[in-house]
């Protein structure tokens, strides 16, 4: 019965002529974008790895001197792609994929506040996560707004009241229907995504595209279902579309909006000038409660006991005391940095919790997050791989003073390392934390994303044990 | 037993009744011709039969099922031909016809039976794969009773079904429905054409503001008689 049913909707959409036009649109908009993120991905990936290696030539290749003066000619490190950054780019845009490490100080994404920016900003870049969330929605509406009301228009629903099908049946027959036509759009884009996540070749996270497929079949499952009520409630077609129409600018463009307007409200950022503004005034002074001299007396002391010189400063060499108060010191400098980039970074996760939450008034912000969280782009993932970034400075920056401590010896500053030491530091390694860390980090969505589905779901079910066959 | 029964039925719109108490019995291989003025209460009745409108008072019953409490089931007996019957422009009159029976629990009936009926209902056979956005509203009429056949309905609810077509698609019409009577379907058709009323039909009733204000059966009855009583009925 319901196949009878799932088959005539289809054949009807299919029969469509504008229908077949917009869904051609549809379709060569997914690949259109596709195209463009696997040439955007491909060209970030080459590029990144020329710009690894000339990195690591020029560290390497710095010549011989002091390896302290070493840690502050630094190294840049890149963020390995998301291999699904060509379907959704998420944040990468805005934070960037590179960041430069050198001793005493912390580099910052580049501008952080732009993680937030409104959902209009997005239409700038056309990635495919941008069609498959935006413009896909407006096609199942296409697709749907007249399943009943168009019937009730042409008064073929009395028809199909008249042979006693189950309005349970009818509603999934017609759902199947869509679905269906839906699945003739997204059947070649998920072939295409499938040959461009291939073509990328290594680090594809497949058990992160397979998670994402779910994800947007359970969106798509809401726009349908919120289709359906609009179209079983409303009293013309007309009316119906207008409602749906509104519900996805309200959605997907206003809400998204407020959202990144009401986050710094929840959480505000301090400004760029008053963060380095507080952490130049700490790293003077010190934390509060825990001035400089304390702290780097105690870092000190913790290297010479740990090193068994314990309470033998007098009997050490210059440049072995020298080097450990150097480091002493980066350590005292380190837990500056952790502090204020920490609460500036747990600000803004607060600002994406935010917009987390708002998904429970727009199901396309769930998706947002989700999708984004499982291809690797979103805040979260790029908070790990600056936390590994800074715990590869640290340990550098750690190496390289200990070597100047325990070889400068007589020499002193005048002491140089070589090409040696450089080779000797380890190549800085980033592995993308799993699909599980992904999903709790997105939790909040994916609750919400399940809550619409089944609400939206029920409610159309209500709809349609109710729906009015005439007048 | 009758097939279509409606006992003290009610129908009240707010402070509007559309219909007062109606009883009505129809015995298989029965044609029951409900005339009247628009805004008598045929549609209403009829459509309190199919169950697409709730009664306010009294009882719709199919076959002795209560359409109220068993509206799904009662379905299976009735076939609903309208005054234009609507189909799915962009499906052909086959695909229509087989969407519809199907719907109706006969998916038995393969390709080559729905076109013979589609031929029974007078239709012609090279127009069944034409899409049904070019169809007359006679040959749309055609499939209604082509769905009313295949579906093997035991009872039929005709809302006007000859208005507005020509007189020999309207002979044709009233042909199929003697037919069909003469099978034991029973039939409750509202119309305003008393030259067929009075020769397809076995009963008429005359409705005026929401009451069954005359009830004869047609065989005592000359076409001079119903338009004079008809007309009477009329008068306020």
């Amino acid at each position: 019965m319901i196949g009878i049913i799932a088959r005539k909707e289809l054949r009807e959409l299919v029969r469509d002529g504008r229908l077949r036009l917009v869904a051609a649109l549809v379709v060569l908009l997914l690949l259109a974008s596709m195209a463009f993120g696997w040439r955007q991905a491909a060209a970030v990936a080459a590029e990144r790895e020329a710009a690894q290696r000339t990195a690591d030539a020029l560290w390497v290749d710095q010549g011989d001197k002091n390896p302290h003066v070493a840690a502050h000619y630094g190294k840049h490190v890149f963020k390995p792609s998301g291999a699904l950054a060509f379907l959704d780019p998420g944040v990468d845009p805005y934070l960037g994929v590179t960041l430069e490490l050198a001793a005493h100080q912390r580099t910052l994404p580049r501008d952080a506040a732009a993680g937030d920016a409104s959902s209009l900003a997005r239409f700038g870049t056309l990635s495919a996560a941008t069609v498959l969330q935006l413009f896909v929605p407006l096609l199942i509406i296409a697709l749907g707004f007249g399943a009943w009301s168009g019937e009730r228009e042409r008064g073929t629903l009395r028809q199909l009241a008249a042979t006693g099908v189950r309005p349970r049946q009818l509603l999934l027959g017609k759902a199947i229907g869509v679905s269906g036509a839906l699945a003739l759009v997204l059947l070649p884009a998920a072939a295409a995504a499938g040959g461009v996540a291939l073509a990328l070749g290594e680090g594809v996270a497949w058990s992160r595209l397979a998670a994402l497929l779910p994800g947007y079949l359970a969106y798509y499952a809401v726009i349908v279902a919120v289709t359906f009520v609009a179209s079983a409630r409303a009293r013309s077609s007309r009316a119906a579309l207008v409602a749906l129409v509104g519900f996805w600018s309200v959605t997907c463009l206003v809400l998204p909006r407020l959202a990144s307007d009401a986050a710094p409200r929840v959480a505000p950022l301090p400004s760029p000038d008053a963060f380095a503004a507080a952490v130049k005034r700490d790293l003077e002074t010190g934390l509060p409660g825990a001035p400089r001299e304390d702290r780097v007396e105690a870092h000190l002391g913790t290297l010479l006991e740990r090193e068994g010189f314990e309470g033998a400063e007098n009997l050490m060499p210059d440049a072995l005391l020298q080097g450990f108060e150097l480091q002493a010191e980066a350590a005292f400098e380190d837990e500056v940095f952790d502090h204020h980039v920490e609460a500036l970074l747990d600000a803004i996760a607060r600002q994406e919790r935010v917009s987390q939450w708002a998904a429970a008034l727009s199901p396309y912000l769930a998706i947002r997050a989700l999708s984004s969280g499982l291809a690797g782009t979103d805040f979260a993932h790029h908070r790990a791989f600056q936390t590994d970034a800074e715990r590869y400075r640290q340990a550098l920056v750690r190496a390289l003073n200990e070597d100047f401590a325990r070889n400068a010896g007589d020499e002193g500053w005048r002491y140089r390392a070589g090409r040696d030491l450089w080779a000797r530091a380890p190549a800085f390694e980033h592995a993308p934390p799993g699909l599980g860390w992904a999903l709790r980090h997105n939790a909040v969505a994916l609750t919400l994303l399940l809550a619409w589905l089944l609400l939206a779901w029920a409610a159309a079910g209500f709809t349609a044990q109710r729906v009015k066959v005439v007048g | 037993m009758a097939m279509l029964e409606a006992v003290g039925l009610r129908k009240a719109y707010g402070d509007f009744v559309a219909l007062h108490g109606l009883d009505l019995a129809i015995e298989p291989g029965e044609v029951f011709c409900l005339l009247g003025a628009n805004g008598a209460g045929k549609t209403t009745t009829i459509q309190l039969f199919l169950g697409f409108i709730e009664p306010t008072a009294g009882a719709v019953r199919i076959n002795g099922l209560d359409v109220a409490t068993h509206g799904l089931e009662t379905k299976k007996h009735i076939a609903y031909i309208p005054e234009n019957v609507m189909l799915y422009p962009n499906l052909t009159g086959i695909e229509n016809l087989a969407f519809f029976t199907r719907l109706a629990g006969r998916g038995d009936l393969d390709d080559a039976a729905l076109r013979a009926t589609l031929v029974e209902a007078g239709l012609q056979p090279e127009a069944a794969d034409r899409p049904v956005g070019g169809y007359s509203k006679g040959m749309r009429q055609k499939v209604g009773v082509a769905m009313a056949i295949a579906k093997g309905a035991t009872a039929l609810l005709l809302d006007e079904p000859t208005s507005g077509l020509d007189p020999k698609g309207s002979n044709e019409f009233s042909n199929l429905l003697v037919r069909l009577r003469e099978r034991g379907v029973a039939i409750l058709m509202a119309t305003h054409d008393l030259f067929r009323s009075k020769e397809v039909g076995t009963r008429v009733g005359i409705m005026k503001h929401g009451r069954l204000v005359a009830c004869m059966a047609t065989n005592d009855l000359s076409h001079v008689d119903l338009e004079r009583i008809y007309l009477e009925h009329m008068h306020d």
